[in-house]
């Protein structure tokens, strides 16, 4: 690990946020037939925010200010265990995606007793929707990671995300993964058909309605930590799908996965822009997708011999 | 060293005459407090040596019959279980002398309270060291009774008569289990000393195989596996908190170490009992955390939480068991490794849960978490601890919890490696394991949030004081553990260690090294501390901001008139979770929903009954008839314990004809 790979991959995790929302906006802008916002108001937006000062609720005791903190900080770990400029990743160990997950879990957790904290129904409800979706959603990231991991022989993140289809059946494990991975990321940054971003209507929310009470900086913290986490989902996504080899040069080969995970943000804003949110009610059986495809790709990854060495 | 052992127990014997025949309740308490501490260092200086690698001790006495040899032998595994148990049982004991002041200030006599403590201390002394199957019925009925009369310290109310009751006759029905797997080897080997039953369990056979699941079911009705686990909710919610967290934290991890005892009497096991532990594990993880997300008795739900973590150290025993099987010594390393660090770290966190939850008891008389709410403001000390160990029981980092629950992932996922119909069942289990951790981290959320965040939700509740000194210690020492094994894993691997190499024995590698689980989690801590340490850093940058921050009424919506009854409560906080997992979450609803234009009082209340209660008494019962009746009289009716009892007999008597039917 050089420096200078350590330096591109943090630049890259603290950028293209800002970046990936401006696609995904642009995005639904451009299927709605508009012109849209500039590219990097979301960095615009977290100015202003940052300028603000906030209000904390006279209920509220430290886990209101603390959410925003951990949010931050664990999406930020999170961004450190996933290839996002070439085929490795600055932090990998065997069995690193279950730290993953279980970091992301941390972060939730900090936003579920921040938003408890406030002693609102609606936060409430927010929380536990949250909590119902994660616990739904979970399995299906474990499964899928764990194929993958058995498929190519490696239990570190970024090299299962190496894997690469070479006939029907693998390619079937590839997609059923792929999938699932995509589902996950859906689930995870709050986009449609689980959970829509841009509505304000408290009660068809989850995670807008958990930081009704933030404001200010902590609310800055916390839309850029919800931007780092969608880029991290986007980015194991894109290091599934990614074509480039990893004998390609490191430059070109950055400059690809970089395009990929933008590209996963159009396919995000598509998907947005031509489907309805689903109703609450549906969304368990759309987490439960994700499950199904990633058994499938886990059955299909025995009908070849092979596994960890 | 095996004198230090046998002068603990003494000591412990002594201090418990002590604690009777002492006039105060003070100078009781100082006897249990003083005689455990002089037994555990007693202990501590015969285990700690054997846990850094020195050879095991036995002495051996002859005795008339029906004992013939007496065997005290003190290996690392029972070093191991020894080495948290009896520190734990002494906190245990601090933290009762300062739970049961009201009812010492009241006039009650604590002595045989702190003498039963002590008795169960002695219990441990005996089952983790003596190597006979009498002596070792008798440690463990010694526990079982100990644990009933502690249960029932209020024995006034007659609902906590009949949940000591309960736990009574379920825990010996799981003795009728082990009686009947001792008899079988007794037969077979015309001994009751282990190393003889080892040479009846080392030899594959349909007399084996139920000697085994016998065994199973007996160590799984003690630790409160699913299906066996009905005793516990009520148990835990009748107990005073102390007696609670020992029962889940300590006394009832007798079962798994009996379990363990048994695997390395088995030496090489057969693959579907590998197979077997993992699905009656699995079951129990899932069904155990699904409870959790809908009590509203704080202590019930950490009791069934209980269940769900034996069950996660169970998949890791399974898991060393397949490893045996299949001659992959990494996988014995790291199933065992996860399986036996786990239920030390569900030590430490459990007991901080029950100690937080006495805590709260003791402030505001009530345990259910619909009365509660903002007590984080009014305790912040139990609120701190409350939310570390809630943290680390879900599984989270920087916490200990995480550290086993990776360790077990890994074996689950090199396991996956071992062939086709393996890997789907191990991936699956390691998805499995995933819902249950995040359905153990709702519950969590949901627990700590309602009952210590928001606003108070009843004025009757009047919290008093935070936690006394005698309450804060023990919780402040196992909150140092469950942080120290979370940051530095290093420390519980090397507890765990040579527990673990009594395994491996068994299956040693071949050629070459085991992997070094401590290079696995190196990156694992140093994530850790990167985390803490970006926490930190960001909570430091905004200081300035929260400096200058303004206070306001929390944002109602628009809505300006919200009151505390308003708040989300801890139904409609697992209302959607439960609704999805209705088959085993059946709901109890009685709603008077307002009629006309100007409604008089509406009602609606909810509650969630336990499934397997309800249905297994049914399944007893002959004909509608007396399932009707069964399900309205289940809560007072011990009768149905007694039948389970019967039915339990009948089916051991049934599977040992089998067995001999069909057997060598």
């Amino acid at each position: 690990m050089t420096p200078a790979f350590l330096l591109a991959h943090l630049s890259v995790l603290l950028a293209a946020p800002i970046l990936l929302v401006g696609v995904v906006n642009r995005t639904k802008a451009v299927w709605a037939g508009r012109r849209g916002v500039p590219l990097l108001q979301a960095a615009y937006d977290l100015r202003r925010l940052m300028g603000k000062r906030t209000v904390y609720s006279s209920v509220s005791t430290l886990f209101v200010p603390a959410a925003p903190a951990v949010a931050l900080a664990t999406a930020l770990v999170s961004g450190l265990l996933v290839p996002l400029v070439g085929p490795r990743a600055p932090l990998s160990f065997p069995f690193d995606f279950v730290l993953f997950a279980y970091v992301w879990g941390l972060g939730r957790m900090a936003l579920m007793l921040g938003a408890l904290d406030t002693g609102s129904s609606f936060e409430g409800m927010g929380a536990s929707r949250e909590a119902t979706y994660s616990a739904l959603i979970e399995p299906a990231l474990f499964v899928a990671a764990g194929t993958l991991a058995a498929a190519a022989g490696r239990g570190d993140f970024a090299g299962l995300l190496r894997f690469r289809p070479e006939d029907a059946s693998t390619a079937l494990v590839w997609g059923g993964c792929a999938v699932a991975l995509f589902v996950n990321l859906q689930v995870e940054s709050a986009r449609i058909p689980v959970d829509d971003p841009a509505t304000h209507l408290e009660l068809t929310m989850i995670h807008e309605v958990m930081v009704l009470d933030h404001g200010g900086p902590d609310l800055a913290a916390i839309q850029y930590a919800a931007a780092v986490k969608m880029t991290v989902g986007a980015a194991l996504l894109a290091a599934l799908l990614d074509p480039v080899g990893p004998s390609a040069a490191p430059l070109a080969a950055a400059a690809a996965r970089l395009a990929l995970i933008l590209a996963v943000g159009v396919a995000v804003g598509t998907v947005e822009s031509l489907i309805a949110r689903l109703k609450l009610r549906a969304v368990p059986e759309y987490a439960f997708l994700a499950l199904v495809a990633a058994f499938v790709a886990l059955l299909a990854s025995t009908v070849r011999p092979g596994g960890l060495e | 060293m095996t004198p230090a052992v046998l002068a603990a127990g003494l000591t412990l014997l002594a201090g418990a005459a002590a604690a009777l025949a002492l006039r105060t309740n003070r100078a009781r308490a100082w006897a249990a407090v003083g005689s455990q501490a002089a037994a555990t260092a007693l202990v501590l200086s015969a285990a700690v040596p054997i846990l850094l690698g020195a050879p095991p001790e036995a002495v051996q006495w002859s005795w008339p019959y029906p004992f013939e040899t007496i065997r005290v032998h003190l290996d690392a595994l029972g070093a191991f279980f020894l080495a948290w148990s009896l520190p734990m049982t002494l906190l245990g004991t601090v933290y009762a002398a300062g739970y049961l002041k009201p009812y010492f200030d009241a006039g009650r006599d604590g002595g045989p309270h702190f003498a039963l403590l002590n008795v169960t201390a002695l219990s441990f002394v005996m089952v983790y060291t003596v190597e006979n199957a009498l002596v070792f019925l008798l440690g463990w009925e010694i526990a079982a009774v100990a644990a009933w009369l502690l249960v029932i310290w209020d024995y006034k109310n007659q609902k906590i008569r009949f949940a000591g009751f309960n736990y009574l006759v379920s825990t010996h029905v799981g003795m009728f289990f082990l009686v009947a797997a001792f008899m079988v080897m007794h037969s077979q080997t015309g001994s009751f000393d282990f190393s003889a039953f080892s040479g009846f369990l080392r030899t594959p056979g349909a007399l084996r195989n139920v000697t085994f699941v016998l065994l199973v079911t007996s160590f799984g009705l003690k630790s409160a596996f699913f299906p066996f686990h009905t005793w516990l909710p009520r148990a835990h919610s009748a107990a005073p908190a102390h007696v609670s967290a020992l029962m889940s934290g300590v006394i009832h991890k007798a079962g798994l170490f009996a379990l363990l005892r048994f695997l390395l009497l088995i030496g090489r096991p057969e693959e579907w009992m590998g197979w077997y532990l993992i699905a009656f594990s699995g079951l129990s993880a899932l069904l155990g955390v699904l409870y959790t997300s809908s009590q509203r008795d704080l202590k019930r739900l950490l009791g069934y939480s209980s269940t769900e973590n034996v069950g996660i150290a169970g998949v890791g025993f399974g898991l060393g068991v397949l490893g045996l099987c299949w001659g992959q010594p990494t996988l014995v390393l790291l199933g065992f490794t996860g399986g036996v660090l786990h239920l030390f770290n569900h030590a430490l966190f459990k007991c901080l849960l029950f100690y937080a939850a006495g805590a709260v008891y003791l402030s505001t008389h009530s345990i259910d978490i619909e009365r509660l709410g903002g007590l984080a403001r009014r305790m912040p000390k139990t609120a701190g601890f409350f939310l570390v160990g809630g943290l680390a029981i879900s599984g989270l980092p920087p916490l200990n919890g995480f550290v086993s629950e990776l360790i077990i992932y890994a074996g689950l996922l090199v396991g996956a490696a071992h062939g086709g119909r393996a890997r789907v069942l191990l991936v699956c289990a390691a998805g499995l394991l995933a819902f249950v951790g995040a359905v153990g981290a709702l519950s969590m959320a949901r627990a700590f949030g309602v009952t210590f965040l928001g606003r108070p939700r009843d004025p009757q509740v009047h919290p008093k004081t935070d936690a006394p000194a005698p309450l804060a210690a023990p919780m402040a020492l196992h909150a140092a553990g469950v942080v120290l094994v979370g940051l530095w894993p290093p420390a519980g691997l090397a507890f765990v260690r040579e527990t673990v190499a009594l395994f491996i024995a068994l299956a040693p590698p071949a050629s070459g090294t085991l992997p070094d689980i401590g290079s696995l989690l190196v990156p694992v801590a140093a994530a850790s501390w990167l985390l803490v340490g970006l926490v930190a850093a960001l909570w430091a940058l905004g200081r300035r901001a929260r400096a200058a921050a303004a206070e306001h009424v929390t944002w109602g919506c628009g809505y300006t008139a919200p009151n505390a009854r308003m708040q989300y409560t801890g139904a409609s906080f697992s209302a959607q979770f439960t609704s999805i997992f209705e088959a085993v979450l059946p709901q109890l609803r009685r709603e008077e929903l307002p009629r006309g234009y100007f409604p008089p009082d509406g009602r609606l209340a909810t509650h969630h009954v336990d499934a397997v209660e309800t249905r297994m008494f049914q399944l007893l019962g002959d004909g509608e008839d007396l399932v009707e009746r069964a399900v309205g009289r289940v809560p007072d009716e011990p009768r149905y314990s007694f039948a389970a009892g019967l039915a339990a007999l009948a089916a051991i008597i049934g599977l040992i004809l089998f067995a001999n039917g069909t057997g060598p």
